[in-house]
C-alpha cells in the first residue's frame, strides 16, 4: 500500500505539474482577465469589476450563438448516437464485410475538422448546386448561404464525423452481451425488435452514458468545422459560441469580454455535461 | 519509515517535474549564444501573393550582409493576420518587423512600435503617404506600396459587346452600360466567343472586407477626408448612403444569383477572381490591381486583358477609384538594439537600393509609395490603370483602416449580407452601422 502511493507520486507527480502548468494556473489567469478591459496587445488591463459579465448578458450575437449551439447540440446528439448505434448494429451481425466497414466507417474520424470542412463545403457548394441544377430540385442550391441549410450542413458533417466513433464505444459495448442471454431470449420467443429493446439496450446503457457526453461536449465546443464550413456566415447566422468568443477577441479586440464569454461558456458545458452524467448513470443496469 | 517514504515520492515529484522543464531551458540558452555572432530578425507579415518574392529578396539582402539572418512568416489574409499577430505576441516570440494597417492599428500597437521618423526613406515619401502611419508627428511605419481597386473588367468582353468604356465617367453611364451588357448575355450574343459567361458582375458578400470595408470606402471615403479623420470621427454619417446603396445593388442584381441575392453570401473570393473572372464567366468584379497575379495564375491572356473602370458613387465625385496604403511595416521596439538596426536597415535597403526596387516592381508588382522610382513603371495593366487614375487626381482616399476595430467587416459586412438575404432593408443597415459606429468609438 505504502508502496503504491510512491509509484502513484512517481508517475502522476510530473503530469499534475504539468495539468497545473498549462491548465488550472491559465484558467485562473483567464478568470482574472475575465474583470479587465484588456484589448489583447498592451500590457494595461484596468479592473472593471463585473462589467464584462454583465455586458455579456447584453450582447445579442452572443445569445443568438448560444441558441444556436444548444439546438445543433440538440440535434448532432440525436442523429450522431443513432447513426452509431445503427453502424454498430450493423457491423455486430457477422457480416462478410464487416471488418471492410468497420474501417470505412471509423475512417471520417481521422481526417482534421478544418479539412472536412472544406471538403463539405465543396460538396455543399459545388456538388449539391450542381445536382439541383441537373435535377431541378431546388432546395439542392445555395446551400450555406442560408441560415437554415446552413444548420443542416453543421449538423451532416458533425454526423458524418463523429458515428463511426461512437459506433467503435457501440461496438465495444455490444460485443460484451453474453451470448447466453440473448439465446435465452429467442428460446423464450422475443423477435428481434423485443430483444433490442429489452436485453441489448438496457445491457448497453453504459456505452450510451459515455456516448451522450462525447457528442454533447464536443458539439457545444466546436469550432474548426464551423470556422472552415461557413465561418459564421451568412451574417453571424450560424456562429456557434466557441467562434463568437474567438471573434469577440480578436476581431473586436475585446479580450476581457470574450474572457467573460469564456468562463460562463465552461460553467455552461460543465454543468450541462454533469447533469447528463448524472441522469445516464441512473439509468445504467447491473448485468 | 513511513515518512521517509514520503518525502522521497515528495523529492522524486520535484525532480521529475523539473525535468519536464530542463528540455525547454538548454533550448533557450543555445538560441542566445548563437544570436551572438549572427543577428536574427524575424519578420511576421502578411501579403501571401508576395512570400515567395519576399524570401527571393531576402536571400539577395543576406548575401550582401552575412552577418544579418532574415526569417519570414507569412500568414495571410487581412483579418487572419491581426488574430496571429495578436497571439504572437501574447506567445511571447515577438516578431521583430510587422505590419499595422493605418491610424487604429498605429495606435492599438502604439507601445510595441519603434519610431522610425529618422530613416532615409521618409523624406522620399510621396505626399500624404505617410499620414496613415504618422502619430504625434512621428512617423511609425513604412507603408507597404500603393493600392487602387474598382470595377476591374475583361476588355475584351467589353468591345465584344460594343461598349464604349471611354463614355463611362459617372454612374448614369455605368448603369446603362452593365444594363447593356446584361441584355446580350442574356440574348445570347455573346455566347459564341465566351461560352462561360453569364452575369456582368460577381459579387463575393461572404467576403466581408469587400462590402464591409471596400465597397463602403466608396462613399465613406468622400465623407471623410482621411483615415485620420475617420479615425478621429465620433460618429458616421453616411452622407452619400444613397449612392452606395445604388453600388451596392448594381453589383448583386447583375451578378450570376441576381434573382437570388442571399445565395451571394456563399460566394466568396476564390469564386469571384479565379472561378469567375479569370475563365470569362464574368465581365466585371470590384477588386484591385492586387487580383492580376491571381487572374494571371489562371489564364495569362485574360489577365493582360484588363483594365480598372471607375466607381462612381452618384451625388458625390463619381469618376473616380479608391487608392491607398494597404499595409505598413513597423519595427518592434523592444526588439534588441542591433536586431532592430539591422530590421530598419533590411527595410530601407528592400525600399531603397537599387536591388531592392527592382523586386518591389518587378517582382512583387508594386506600385511604390517613394520618390525615386522614375525609371520603373508598373508592368501588369492593373498597376498602370491604378497610376492612371492616381496621376489624373482621380482617386478617393482609403479610410476603412480608421474605421473602429472590427467594425467594417464584423458590423456593416454583416449588415449588408443581412441586406442581401432580405432580412432588414437597406435603411435598417445605416441606422445599426451608425448606433454601432458611436458605440464603438
Amino acid at each position: 500500500m505504502k508502496n503504491s502511493k510512491f509509484w502513484f507520486s512517481f508517475f502522476v507527480g510530473p503530469i499534475l505539474f504539468a495539468f497545473i502548468v498549462v491548465v488550472i494556473i491559465p484558467m485562473f489567469m483567464g478568470i482574472y482577465y475575465s474583470f479587465t478591459d484588456w484589448n489583447g496587445i498592451g500590457n494595461t488591463a484596468n479592473w472593471i469589476g463585473l462589467k464584462n459579465y454583465i455586458d455579456v448578458f447584453k450582447d445579442k450575437d452572443f445569445l443568438s450563438a448560444f441558441i444556436f449551439t444548444a439546438k445543433f447540440a440538440v440535434v448532432s446528439v440525436i442523429t450522431i448516437n443513432l447513426m452509431g448505434f445503427g453502424l454498430a448494429l450493423l457491423v455486430t451481425r457477422g457480416l462478410k464485410i464487416s471488418n471492410f466497414l468497420r474501417s470505412a466507417f471509423f475512417m471520417p474520424n481521422l481526417i482534421g475538422g478544418l479539412i472536412l470542412g472544406f471538403v463539405w463545403q465543396f460538396i455543399f457548394t459545388k456538388a449539391f448546386d450542381s445536382l439541383g441544377r441537373l435535377s431541378g430540385l431546388g432546395f439542392l442550391e445555395g446551400w450555406l448561404a442560408d441560415p437554415t441549410t446552413g444548420f443542416w450542413g453543421l449538423v451532416i458533417l458533425m454526423s458524418w464525423q463523429m458515428a463511426g466513433y461512437m459506433m467503435v464505444i457501440y461496438i465495444a459495448s455490444l460485443e460484451s452481451i453474453p451470448e447466453s442471454l440473448i439465446e435465452a431470449a429467442e428460446i423464450d420467443g422475443a423477435n428481434a425488435w423485443e430483444r433490442l429493446i429489452h436485453i441489448t439496450i438496457p445491457l448497453v446503457a453504459p456505452a450510451f452514458t459515455v456516448g451522450l457526453f462525447l457528442t454533447l461536449s464536443n458539439s457545444f465546443k466546436l469550432y474548426d468545422q464551423n470556422l472552415s464550413l461557413t465561418g459564421g456566415g451568412p451574417y453571424n447566422s450560424t456562429q456557434m459560441l466557441a467562434m463568437n468568443i474567438y471573434n469577440t477577441a480578436f476581431k473586436f479586440d475585446d479580450f476581457g469580454l470574450a474572457q467573460g464569454k469564456a468562463v460562463i461558456f465552461l460553467i455552461t458545458v460543465a454543468a450541462i455535461s454533469l447533469t447528463q452524467i448524472y441522469y445516464s448513470k441512473k439509468r445504467e443496469v447491473e448485468m | 519509515m513511513f515518512k521517509s517514504k514520503k518525502i522521497l515520492a515528495l523529492v522524486m515529484t520535484v525532480i521529475m517535474s523539473m525535468m519536464l522543464f530542463a528540455g525547454c531551458g538548454s533550448q533557450e540558452k543555445k538560441e542566445v549564444s548563437e544570436g551572438n555572432d549572427k543577428v536574427e530578425v524575424n519578420v511576421f507579415q502578411f501579403k501571401v501573393e508576395i512570400a515567395k518574392e519576399l524570401e527571393e529578396a531576402v536571400l539577395a539582402y543576406e548575401k550582401e550582409h552575412p552577418n544579418v539572418k532574415i526569417n519570414i512568416q507569412t500568414v495571410g489574409g487581412g483579418d487572419d493576420y491581426g488574430a496571429a499577430l495578436k497571439a504572437k505576441f501574447q506567445s511571447g516570440s515577438e516578431p521583430d518587423i510587422f505590419n499595422v494597417g493605418g491610424p487604429q492599428d498605429v495606435k492599438d500597437w502604439a507601445n510595441k512600435l519603434e519610431d522610425l521618423s529618422d530613416q532615409p526613406w521618409v523624406d522620399l515619401a510621396l505626399p500624404g503617404i505617410l499620414s496613415g502611419a504618422t502619430m504625434d508627428e512621428k512617423v511609425f511605419a513604412l507603408p507597404f506600396n500603393i493600392e487602387g481597386y474598382g470595377f476591374v473588367y475583361n476588355k475584351g468582353i467589353f468591345e465584344a459587346a460594343g461598349i464604349d468604356v471611354s463614355k463611362i465617367l459617372d454612374y448614369k453611364s455605368l448603369e446603362e452600360a452593365v444594363k447593356t451588357l446584361d441584355a446580350k448575355i442574356k440574348s445570347g450574343e455573346l455566347k459564341e466567343k465566351y461560352p462561360l459567361l453569364e452575369a456582368v458582375f460577381e459579387y463575393p458578400a461572404k467576403e466581408t472586407w469587400v462590402t464591409g470595408l471596400h465597397t463602403s470606402n466608396t462613399a465613406l471615403g468622400q465623407e471623410f477626408s482621411s483615415s485620420i479623420e475617420a479615425f478621429n470621427a465620433e460618429k458616421v454619417e453616411f452622407k452619400y448612403g444613397e449612392g452606395l446603396k445604388k453600388i451596392v445593388d448594381l453589383q448583386a442584381n447583375y451578378s450570376s444569383n441576381g434573382d437570388e441575392r442571399q445565395k451571394l453570401n456563399a460566394v466568396d473570393y476564390t469564386r469571384q477572381a479565379e472561378e469567375g473572372l479569370a475563365i470569362e464567366r464574368v465581365a466585371i468584379i470590384q477588386q484591385g490591381n492586387w487580383v492580376y497575379g491571381k487572374i494571371k495564375g489562371v489564364d495569362e491572356k485574360v489577365a493582360n486583358n484588363l483594365d480598372i473602370l471607375p466607381m462612381p458613387i452618384e451625388g458625390a465625385k463619381e469618376d473616380c477609384i479608391p487608392v491607398g496604403v494597404p499595409m505598413h511595416w513597423g519595427v518592434n521596439k523592444d526588439s534588441k538594439a542591433e536586431v532592430k538596426a539591422a530590421a530598419k536597415d533590411f527595410l530601407n535597403w528592400l525600399y531603397t537600393s537599387d536591388a531592392g526596387k527592382d523586386y518591389i516592381v518587378n517582382k512583387f508588382y508594386f506600385i511604390p509609395p517613394l520618390k525615386g522610382y522614375e525609371n520603373l513603371e508598373p508592368k501588369d495593366p492593373l498597376g498602370k490603370a491604378v497610376k492612371r487614375y492616381a496621376e489624373a487626381g482621380k482617386t478617393t482616399p482609403w479610410v476603412f483602416m480608421g474605421y473602429p476595430t472590427g467594425w467594417g467587416m464584423e458590423v456593416l459586412g454583416n449588415d449588408i449580407q443581412k441586406y442581401l438575404a432580405g432580412e432588414v432593408t437597406w435603411e435598417e443597415v445605416v441606422t445599426n452601422t451608425k448606433a454601432q459606429w458611436e458605440k464603438m468609438r
